[in-house]
Order: structure tokens, then sequence, then C-alpha cells
């Protein structure tokens, strides 16, 4: 689920992006690209190719299941997507460090994967 | 053994065909709630394979005042003799 | 979990098809969904317990029957006030790899629904699979 409550703006260009307290979207249209950077920013971290090929995999995942999904289900998704030498949690490691899952549905403008603790 | 605990009317749900579905030879099955109506003569017809493997929760009975109408079939068991059941088996279901 | 897939996959070779008890009808979690969706909350509370279990890397298996089975029936869409309906998380099951999914038979019938006709491919199983799957799995959480 979205949260609704709003704990501060991110400045993005002309836009206003009001995220969560825990730093995920509050309006999940809102997300662009240059959205996903300056997210991407905060977290120290800056996108490649590969990321941006994972946020596809999750902005995909969202539209067809209407979840974020937990850190199995995206390593599958990952490896049914870009093929088996990504789906692997080492690789969404060190794309998205600590927790991949969360880490990525935030950069992706997802909601906070509920599964996953 | 595993206990099944029903707590709807048969006179008002379904549910209780689920529970008989889901019962191996040797389950037991517990009324309590509402379900202490499918103790008595008149609507004990579905659980009357069950010879000596149907319970039913005094308390609920004595509650409705059905107590004394309950038929025979049935054995009569207080919230002790519940969880007497509870202790005695591998897993408890319930259906609601 | 891949190991016991392979097994589960040799087994699966040696035994012959005929029997309507899937082959990998044991498991570490039996999840009962009894309670039709839209209706209450149950449905919702039993996916997500399955969800939850499978994102941790239990072996789930579901179970379908009564008013659960409503679930199945497709084109299902959200509540009269947007609340979210299952089918998308139906379809999602498949991504945390819990395949093993049951309808009893008789609950099916009862309620004039096509094996042939469900949102998901399940296996339709007879009383005595439902015993064995609740004998079979370490935890049976009824919904």
């Amino acid at each position: 689920m979205a949260s609704t409550e709003i704990a501060r703006y991110l400045e993005v260009g002309q836009q206003r992006v009001a995220l969560d307290p825990e730093g995920y979207l509050v309006d999940l249209t809102q997300w662009t690209p240059e959205v996903a950077e300056a997210l991407a920013v905060e977290d120290g971290l800056t996108l490649t190719s590969d990321h941006w090929e994972v946020i596809d995999v999750l902005r995909n995942f969202y539209q067809r299941f209407e979840q974020a999904p937990a850190m199995r289900p995206l390593v599958k998704a990952v490896g049914q997507q870009l093929g088996a030498d990504k789906g692997s949690s080492i690789f969404l490691m060190r794309l998205f460090p600590e927790s991949p899952a969360k880490v990525g549905a935030r950069l992706a403008g997802l909601p906070k994967p509920t599964n996953c603790l | 053994m595993h206990l099944h605990t029903l707590n709807q009317s048969p006179a008002q749900s379904q549910v209780y065909r689920q529970a008989l579905a889901a019962m191996a030879d040797d389950d037991c099955l517990l009324l309590i709630e509402e379900a202490v109506q499918g103790a008595l003569p008149h609507l004990i017809g579905p659980f009357e394979g069950l010879a000596g493997r149907l319970y039913v929760l005094e308390e609920d009975l004595v509650a409705r005042g059905l107590l004394e109408r309950c038929d025979d079939n049935a054995r009569v068991v207080d919230v002790e003799g519940f969880v007497s059941l509870t202790e005695q088996a591998d897993k408890v279901l319930s259906w609601y | 979990m891949n190991v016991n897939k392979a097994n589960e996959g040799m087994n699966d070779s040696n035994i012959a098809h005929t029997s309507i008890t899937p082959p990998s009808a044991t498991g570490e979690l039996l999840v009962i969904l009894g309670h039709a969706p839209h209706g209450s909350s149950l449905l919702r509370e039993g996916l997500d317990m399955a969800l939850v279990a499978a994102a941790f890397g239990r072996r789930v298996s579901l179970l379908f029957m009564g008013q659960g089975c409503w679930a199945l029936q497709p084109g299902q869409g959200e509540g009269a006030l947007g609340q979210k309906g299952t089918q998308s998380t139906l379809e999602m099951l498949e991504m945390y790899d819990i395949d093993n999914i049951m309808v009893e038979a008789e609950s099916l019938e009862r309620l004039g629904l096509e094996s042939s006709d469900l949102v998901l491919s399940v296996s339709v199983v007879d009383a005595a699979s439902v015993q064995q799957a609740i004998a079979s799995h370490t935890l049976v959480m009824n919904f």
C-alpha cells in the first residue's frame, strides 16, 4: 500500500514530489526517470544501465500484479526478463545495496513491498 | 488425530461440508458456538457418520438452553475437555 | 529448494499421471481458503499469509474450498469502493513459486464452476486428497 502521509518534498526540476516517511512516492503517477535519479542521489547511487533495466522489471511487475515484489519474486522476474545471469540476489545486492526489493521499489516509484520485512 | 472445530450452525451455513470433507477416519469434530445446534436430533443429520468422534461444547449448549435437547450421539465436553482434545490432536483446524 | 524441485521432478516421471493428487502435495505450509472475495478480508489475509511464508523460502500450498472457490472465477475487478481485487494476487503466486494449488472437486461442482474456466491452472482434488494434504503439511492455516 502506498502511504498517504506526506513527510517531505523532493524538488526535481519544476516538480515537487511528495514522499512518505520512508521516502516512497505518495503519488505514484509523479514518477519520472528524473525522479528516480533524484532519489538515487539521496541513496548515494549512480544509476547505470543495469539499474535502469531492473527498474523497468520492477515497474512491469507492479503493472502486472499491482504489488511491489519481495526479494525472491524480484530475483525470479529479473531472471525471466534479463536473463539467468542477472537473476541472482548478488547482482541485485550490488545494484541496490542492503535491501534490493525496498531500495529498488523506492527508485522505481512503487509502494514499499508488503511481503518483506 | 486432527481436531476440527466448527462454529457455524448447519441450519445456517454450508461450511460443515468442508469440515467433513477434510476429516480423515480418525479425526474428531467439535461443535462450538452456533454449531452446537448440529448436536440436536433435528439437525445432526450431516454428522451421523461420525459415531464416537462428534463432540459438542457444553458451555455453548448451556448458554443456549440446549443441553437437555442434545442427541445421544454427540459427546458433550466442557472447556477442559476441549483443551484435552486439543492436546491429543496433532493439528487443530477451525472451520468458520 | 532447487534440490527438492529436482527430486520432485524425478519422482514425477516415475509415477503414472492418473492420480489427481499433485506430485508435490507435501510442503511446510498449507493455506486453506474458504471465504469468497469481496465479502470479507479473509481471502486476502490468507493469500498474504501464503506470500509472506513463500517470500521467506517456505514451500507453500494452497487449497480452495467452499466459498473460497469464487476466488478462481475469471473476470473479477475491484470492489465498489475501489478495494483491490484478488485476481492479480493469484496471478502473482507463480512468481513466489507457489505452484501447488488445489481446489476441492465437490465445492466446485456445488457452485457450478468449471475447472476449465478458472483464473489459474489448479489441481482438482477429492476429499481423500484434501485429507492427505492436511496430513502431509507441517502447518495448516484455515482462512
